[in-house]
């Protein structure tokens, strides 16, 4: 009760405080200031030879991917919202909005929200220059979206459908609604070893390495930088 | 794709690996990178200043200028970078847009200046950022407004061609009142029966003494054969003017659906329709009606005021600023209206008799006018009232700035047309001296190159000799290159005055074709070389040089020439000792003249010779005055 007395006595006060104004003539947008003491977070990343010892890249791949991620992202970090933008722009056709947010789920290693030059390089790093199987330890980790050590039918059916979703509407032959969730029946067809419902890491690395398609793909992304 | 997310794609790539595991199907094989080239720095030095970049920058725009091979055409291997010869400053903003994607305007450099950067370094300026776009727009069209605005005023004032037909010259006449004393005599006539004509309705209604029995009479009822003579001689004239536009307009069913010609037929109808039916008593209603319009005569007037003009011109184009107020009065009118009538309606005796009478004294009240005629009387009825007027004010005073900026843009862009036009004149003539400069060089250049061939000669001409080997490489090629032109075509290049002199003695031929005769809107030599002899010749047409005129060429940045007569080498001789400004009078009888001097070149399309004619003149202006758009 007092909390709504408060709250009245508040928006009385605002409501004079505007007539008065109003009547002296300045009606001028304070507001306005208030938000300009915006967040200018500047984070800088540590220094080059630490980035190199812990991550697989020489220092002049090390520079050359700072000077891009600085130039997209000024302030040093990257916010989820940046990082959609960005993807997307690789997929002009589709809506890749979903895939770019389980991506950042899975940069964003200590989960505060932001994904540094650091959690960058570090993924980075893995994928490109780790080996096959720290790869698919990646790849794990992104397809468990709750970080529980399993994949679960329905993690699946959404990685699945955001990767669909990427493709877009104009697609030949045409996109069935059911296209996702078919594939899903045989990835865990394939997957599941023991038919529990669920892809634990060891059945999942296992697969992939029977699965020669799988293993030839994941040699791609030996030359990518 | 912006150029800042090139330099995410491996992390894109890297991303795929969450495609690999749930794939289907197996993955294509990777690109081989055959141009694993390092990211080096790219110096890039434009006229001294040396920029650096890295090469990636550069590639990530590949098909403009930089980022493709095109620019190994400017790699300087000596200093071991790229060189171009172009501003440095505008070209500060296109690096900057590889750099960050965006294309920036800066509104300090001169428009045409950025189109030309923008357009040697094969960038569209259709990616200037949202930032710069609109001004870069604006300003844009300013130029091309101005630069229509002089080509068509240069159209208009450039002398006629003179085999211009009846009709032709008749249509001129009527659009230019300056081309022809007639057409001067013509306009001022009709000027002044408009005057009349306008006079003569307004005093036809003034009360003009008394009947016999004491009813007022109008000075038209009184002289009623006066005014209707006068009234005839002025439908008369319109009329003849009326037909003889028509006859002489190029496009007759244009002309007639244009504005003037419907005001023009307006203010001579109700004449003849009451010639057609007077004393018919039923429909003499109407026809007093029909006067009515003869007042849309004064409209004619539009014609003679260039200041009408721009006021029509202006409304036109505020049309919707108008159509806001009138929307927004007649919103205010009726609000007011409807208060106004409610709150007086309880008073006794109140002028408010319904909404609609109600809105007189809105209107009468929002404008300010207040004539007084109705006037609330309840003191609710007042309050409204005031509230009514101080918002009229508002109103009214919302849009009236931008209909007026409007007028003051139009109005001053005419001004500044009239101006430049007079500016144009002296341009010109500074322009044509030092055309004739130039042309004198070669013309002197001959003179003391054919002396040269013997010793003598050339120690007596020392000076002279002196003077021409003096002059650089450039120009010695150039006039060896006239000199073989003038052999080729077994014709010598003259200067104006000894062309003039033999202009009159000119053997005229029609020329093949209307436009490639003499039209020189844009060459201010060839246009006074031309007027010359226009005005001496007043309706003959000029030969054409066998060399070019293309009947093709009817735009008006066209070649004419000028062609020089035969000239023994003798007179050459005789004429060394002459001094250089005066005139070679040229002795002998000249067999055959042609004229023949060129303009602003459009790339001629005729015989080669003519090509080079019509390139090498300009040429010898190329480096004093660069009208020429080789």
């Amino acid at each position: 009760m007092s909390q709504c007395r408060k709250r009245c006595k508040r928006q009385l006060t605002k409501v004079a405080r505007y007539f008065y104004r109003f009547v002296t003539g300045t009606l001028t947008q304070d507001s306005i200031e208030d938000d300009f003491e915006l967040s200018t977070v500047c984070h800088r990343p540590e220094g080059l030879d630490k980035l190199q010892e812990q991550t697989k890249f020489t220092k002049k791949e090390l520079q050359v991917l700072y000077r891009g991620f600085k130039n997209e992202c000024p302030s040093g970090v990257v916010n989820e919202e940046t990082f959609k933008h960005i993807y997307s722009q690789f997929f002009p056709q589709g809506d890749s909005s979903t895939y770019a947010h389980f991506l950042f789920e899975a940069f964003d290693t200590n989960k505060n929200g932001s994904v540094s030059f650091e959690d960058f390089v570090a993924g980075l790093s893995i994928i490109l220059r780790g080996s096959i199987n720290d790869r698919l330890n990646w790849a794990f980790n992104l397809y468990d979206l709750n970080k529980d050590g399993c994949i679960t039918k329905e993690e699946m059916m959404d990685i699945m459908r955001s990767i669909y979703d990427m493709m877009g509407k104009y697609t030949y032959p045409c996109m069935q609604d059911d296209a996702p969730r078919e594939h899903v029946e045989n990835f865990f067809q394939k997957m599941d070893r023991n038919q529990d419902g669920v892809v634990t890491i060891e059945e999942f690395i296992e697969s992939c390495q029977k699965d020669e398609n799988i293993m030839q793909s994941m040699q791609l992304f030996d030359n990518v930088i | 794709m912006a150029a800042g997310v090139a330099a995410w794609l491996p992390f894109a790539r890297a991303a795929a690996i969450g495609w690999m595991p749930v794939a289907s199907a197996p993955m294509p094989a990777p690109p081989r990178d055959k141009r694993r080239t390092q990211d080096g720095l790219i110096i890039l030095n434009v006229s001294g200043s040396r920029f650096q970049t890295w090469r990636n920058t550069l590639e990530r725009y590949p098909d403009t200028l930089l980022g493709s091979t095109e620019r190994d055409f400017f790699y300087h291997e000596e200093t071991n970078e790229y060189f171009f010869d172009r501003d440095p400053d505008i070209f500060r903003h296109i690096l900057n847009f590889y750099r960050t994607g965006k294309l920036h305007y800066p509104r300090h450099e001169c428009i045409s200046a950025y189109d030309e950067e923008l357009a040697f370094f094969g960038i569209i300026p259709e990616i200037i950022g949202d930032c710069c776009y609109e001004e870069y727009k604006d300003r844009r069209r300013e130029n091309a407004e101005r630069i229509e605005d002089d080509e068509d005023k240069d159209n208009s004032n450039d002398l006629p061609p003179p085999d211009m037909s009846f009709r032709e010259t008749m249509w001129r006449a009527f659009e230019n009142p300056h081309t022809s004393t007639m057409a001067l005599v013509f306009y001022y006539v009709t000027g002044f029966f408009i005057a009349v004509s306008v006079m003569a309705n307004v005093v036809e209604t003034v009360p003009c003494g008394k009947t016999q029995n004491r009813v007022e009479m109008s000075c038209g009822d009184r002289y009623a054969l006066a005014f209707f003579c006068l009234d005839t001689a002025c439908v008369m004239i319109f009329t003849v003017e009326y037909l003889l536009r028509l006859m002489a307009a190029p496009n007759r069913f244009k002309f007639v659906k244009s504005v003037m010609s419907v005001i023009d037929v307006v203010a001579i109808m109700p004449y003849y329709i009451g010639l057609v039916m007077s004393d018919n008593e039923d429909v003499s209603g109407a026809f007093v009606t029909l006067r009515v319009f003869r007042v849309f005569r004064i409209f004619k007037f539009s014609r003679h005021s260039a200041g009408l003009r721009i006021l029509g011109y202006t409304l036109k184009s505020c049309a919707s600023e108008l159509g806001f107020l009138l929307f927004s009065l007649t919103m205010a009118i009726i609000i007011f209206a409807t208060v106004m009538f409610y709150a007086e309606k309880g008073s006794t005796a109140s002028k408010f008799t319904s909404i609609p009478a109600a809105f007189w004294y809105t209107i009468v009240t929002m404008t300010t006018l207040g004539y007084g005629d109705m006037v609330p009387k309840t003191i609710v009825g007042k309050v409204f009232g005031s509230i009514c007027s101080l918002s009229g004010v508002l109103v009214i005073a919302l849009p009236v700035p931008v209909i007026v900026s409007n007028f003051s843009r139009i109005y001053h862009q005419s001004q500044r047309a009239e101006k430049r036009r007079a500016q144009k004149k002296t341009r010109l003539a500074r322009i044509h001296a030092t055309k004739s400069g130039g042309t004198n060089a070669y013309l002197q250049y001959k003179r003391n190159g054919l002396l040269a061939e013997t010793e003598e000669e050339a120690c007596k001409e020392a000076g002279q000799a002196l003077v021409c080997k003096a002059n650089p490489v450039f120009e010695t090629e150039h006039h060896h290159l006239l000199h073989c032109l003038e052999k080729t075509t077994n014709h010598e290049f003259v200067d104006e005055q000894t062309f003039k002199s033999s202009c009159l003695e000119v053997s005229m031929v029609k020329a093949p074709s209307r436009s490639s005769s003499i039209s020189s809107a844009t060459s201010g030599g060839g246009g006074g070389l031309s007027s010359c002899c226009s005005r001496r010749n007043k309706r003959k047409s000029f030969t054409v040089s066998n060399a070019n005129m293309a009947g093709r060429r009817g735009s008006v940045q066209e070649l004419s020439t000028i062609q020089i007569r035969e000239r023994p080498i003798t007179n050459s001789r005789s004429s060394l000792n002459a001094k250089f400004d005066e005139t070679v009078r040229l002795n002998s009888e000249p067999p055959y003249l042609t004229a023949a001097v060129i303009s602003m070149p459009t790339p001629p399309v005729t015989t080669p010779e003519g090509d080079e004619s019509a390139s090498t003149p300009d040429f010898l202006q190329s480096n004093i005055v660069r009208v020429s758009a080789l």
